[in-house]
């Protein structure tokens, strides 16, 4: 019997303790898990994003668009390969108004030329590019929404006023993460024909996909010095800067969520500090015959923190296992197909689940520190005397 | 008569594993301090944006749009709007109404790299103090109608680049506006906007001949239903009306809701951790004490007293831990949150909003934590067999 055994053996000395000590790892090591995915598939979003498109908007506000003939323009810009423009549309389902998706007007040929990873069957494809009122879905909004392919839907216009009528021509996934999988792009032609003269060809903005992704900063700033002395004077952008200045307007909800999943290890390590101090209290008189018999103060340190790593580890793991159902199949489903505008991915990563059991393991050890320590310095005599 | 083991017994045994006792009390200080800051903050977000409308206040915005920010109107349907019935006159006889025009511009955020923010900026008729009585001026002075001067909510200064008192920015390449004065709104989400004349907003961002929304002061909260029939019933025009109370309830919903489902679901966790923690210690309590158990039931403390006792003691626990939690998060009163708002696009600087029955919401579930964590400890004490107990 070695040193790591009788540690090992400790843990199954008061079971119900270290069953409920386990068990409260678990949760926290849980917990902590869905908060950090909350926050991974958050920025995934950011990190995902196509390094090689270029973003251009109106550079006061958002909420004005660009003139059309502002394409040819950034077309000749040196670096950039190819142009397509988009304009919010903003569209609610009829009934279902409290469901938030994104309805985006767009040119079609260009649309899928420089979002190369929507991945649409040839068929529905063609069907998309030659029908106006046509729809190009994605996969986890038709789930939300119940359409399938060759529905007519009628959807309610929330800036361009009145009722849409759309044919669902296609359902799209994705090669890459960059695009979620929760938008309905429609044609940018049926808006325009339909809107007042003071709106017509106009671009929500530009999205230029650019030869060599390093040089997206430099392209940027050729743009906007382009139209720098033009009325409408723009702002570009890499995605990813894009979708980073997106997060950060809810920097502070990503703020909280990391701190509460630093409180939860927090009460973590006081149910396995608790824990592990009070067997130390129990055990005194043990220690202090090991000691006797010839065992080194290093020796009863060594028992006490193995044992608090045995019921860290032990918790994580039982937490890992508890999380990747809850997170997959759960709240990772529901999220996915209900606020895919918002969680496009919600997946367990590997990262999140590394971290996860290294930091049960770790703080298991640190809890266990000051038992630890109190165990050493007993005194053989005292620590035999004493009536446990 | 049920003999009681006295209170003084439980909290002795608590003073004297003051270790432990800690430990547990500050994991349910823990849920009861974040269930009572996330309702907290929810309240904040639902009293920042319902302090904007006023029940005596009627806005008015196109059919379908879910904000000012998406609606228009054409500025020839505002006289219409005004002369429904309902509306309130002034002395000399002129409606107390006006249209507004809503836009947001994207500033950059201090103390950060670059990031870029949406800040509401709101084109206000002349006579807007009429109907929004609680703004007042803080420093400087209100802009002079009909010039290219602004004020800021007190919420805006100092979180924006260039966006401060006695500075200038651009509403449209080469129209700078110059911020003469601060204003406060009663604690409302106007407090995050800026407000410019709305000429000046309608020039600068191409709005020509259209408002957002047109806001009317009613002659009383009764007359809202005979004014919105009116407004409403032309078809043609193809406007909604709301009071203004219940618009900025509906705007404020998605994020309060939001917090507080994150707030509660995070509850959840914490509160089972903090419960098997209490757990932990009460059952160390109990074994520990087995001989005193038994001194006490052989005392004639009957197994229901001792049931009780060590349930007292897990709640007296739960309590401690509950008000330390409630009382550290009252303090987040002073801290403020600046986010943005679904449902507007805007950021809006929200607080904390302290209110008894959320607190006695958070107290009453640490209490509820105690007693779950502490029943089976509890039971298990009462089987104690007082002769196997005090001979060990």
């Amino acid at each position: 019997m070695n040193l790591a055994t009788l540690a090992a053996r400790n843990v199954l000395r008061n079971k119900l303790r270290s069953v409920l000590t386990v068990l409260g790892v678990a949760v926290a090591i849980l917990a902590f898990v869905l908060l950090r995915t909350v926050i991974w598939s958050w920025t995934v979003a950011a990190e995902y994003a196509a390094k090689d498109r270029v973003a251009t908007r109106h550079k006061i506000t958002f909420i004005n668009p660009l003139p059309l003939r502002y394409k040819s323009q950034i077309e000749q810009v040196p670096g950039v390969s190819e142009v397509t423009w988009a304009t919010w549309f903003g569209a609610k389902h009829p009934t279902r108004d409290q469901e938030f998706f994104q309805s985006i007007a767009v040119d079609p040929k260009s649309f899928l030329s420089v979002y190369s990873e929507v991945i649409v069957p040839a068929e529905q494809r063609e069907k998309w590019l030659g029908n106006r009122q046509g729809a190009l879905v994605g996969e986890s909004l038709a789930k939300q929404m119940g359409w399938k392919v060759g529905d007519r839907i009628t959807l309610t216009g929330t800036i361009y006023p009145g009722d849409w009528q759309f044919d669902v021509d296609g359902i799209y996934t994705v090669k890459r993460s960059s695009l979620d999988k929760a938008t309905l792009w429609m044609h940018w032609d049926y808006l325009n024909d339909s809107v007042s003269p003071r709106q017509k060809d106009q671009a929500g903005w530009y999205l230029s996909r650019i030869k060599n992704a390093g040089d997206a900063a430099t392209v940027a700033k050729r743009i906007d010095a382009l139209f720098d002395s033009q009325d409408q004077q723009t702002l570009s952008m890499d995605e990813h800067a894009m979708n980073a200045s997106f997060l950060g307007m809810f920097s502070a909800i990503l703020k909280a969520i990391d701190v509460v999943s630093v409180v939860i290890l927090l009460i973590m390590m006081l149910i396995l500090g608790n824990t592990i101090a009070m067997g130390v209290r129990e055990r005194t008189n043990e220690y202090g015959m090991l000691r006797a018999v010839g065992f080194l103060p290093k020796h009863i340190g060594a028992f006490v923190l193995l044992e608090a790593v045995v019921v860290g580890l032990l918790g994580g793991i039982l937490g890992l296992i508890f999380a990747y159902p809850v997170v997959e199949k759960g709240v990772g489903r529901f999220l996915e197909e209900n606020m895919g505008a918002m969680f496009p991915y919600f997946h367990m990563d590997a990262s999140v689940a590394a971290l996860a059991l290294l930091l049960s393991v770790a703080l298991g050890f640190l809890a266990a520190l000051v038992p630890a320590y109190r165990a050493m310095q007993l005194n053989v005599v005292d620590s035999l005397r004493r009536v446990g | 008569m049920l003999l009681m083991i006295p209170l003084s017994y439980n909290v002795r045994s608590l003073i004297a594993r003051k270790g432990t006792t800690l430990a547990s009390a500050f994991g349910i200080a823990l849920v009861v301090f974040v269930l009572s800051s996330s309702l907290m903050l929810s309240g904040g977000i639902k009293k920042t944006m319902g302090n904007s409308g006023r029940p005596e206040n009627a806005i008015v915005l196109r059919k379908g749009a879910d904000s000012e920010l998406a609606s228009t109107i054409e500025t020839r349907q505002v006289n219409l709007i005004l002369a429904a019935p309902g509306v309130k006159k002034d002395e000399a006889g002129a409606p107390l109404g006006g249209g507004e025009v809503v836009v947001v511009i994207a500033v950059e955020k201090i103390g950060t790299a670059g990031q870029i923010s949406n800040v509401q900026v709101r084109g206000v008729s002349d006579n807007v103090l009429k109907m929004r009585p609680e703004v007042k001026i803080i420093e400087g002075r209100f802009p002079k109608p009909g010039t290219d001067e602004v004020m800021l909510g007190k919420s805006v200064r100092g979180r924006y680049t260039g966006v401060d008192f006695n500075s200038s920015f651009d509403l449209k390449k080469n129209r700078a506006v110059q911020v003469v004065g601060i204003f406060e709104a009663g604690g409302s989400s106007f407090e995050s906007e800026v407000w410019a004349s709305i000429d000046t907003v309608r020039s600068s961002f191409g709005r020509e001949g259209l408002v957002s929304s047109v806001t009317v002061r009613l002659e009383s909260p009764a007359k809202y239903d005979a004014f919105s029939a009116t407004v409403e019933s032309d078809k043609q025009l193809g406007l909604e009306s709301f009071r203004e109370s219940a618009y900025y309830a509906k705007v404020s919903s998605g994020t309060s809701i939001f917090v507080s489902a994150i707030g509660i679901v995070i509850t959840v966790f914490f509160s089972i951790g903090a419960m098997i923690g209490a757990a932990i210690t009460m059952y160390a309590a109990v074994a520990q004490r087995r001989r005193e158990i038994g001194t006490l039931q052989a005392l004639g403390f009957t197994r229901g007293a001792v049931l009780t006792s060590m349930l007292i003691e897990s709640m007296v626990l739960a309590a401690f831990g509950g008000v330390v939690g409630a009382v550290a998060s009252l303090f987040m009163g002073f801290v403020k949150v600046s986010m943005m708002n679904f449902a507007t696009w805007q950021e809006v600087t929200f607080s904390f909003d302290p209110d008894p029955a959320q607190i006695a919401v958070a107290l009453l579930m640490g209490g509820v934590m105690g007693v779950l964590g502490g029943f089976f400890p509890a039971l298990s004490a009462s089987r104690t067999n007082p002769v196997i107990a005090m001979r060990a």
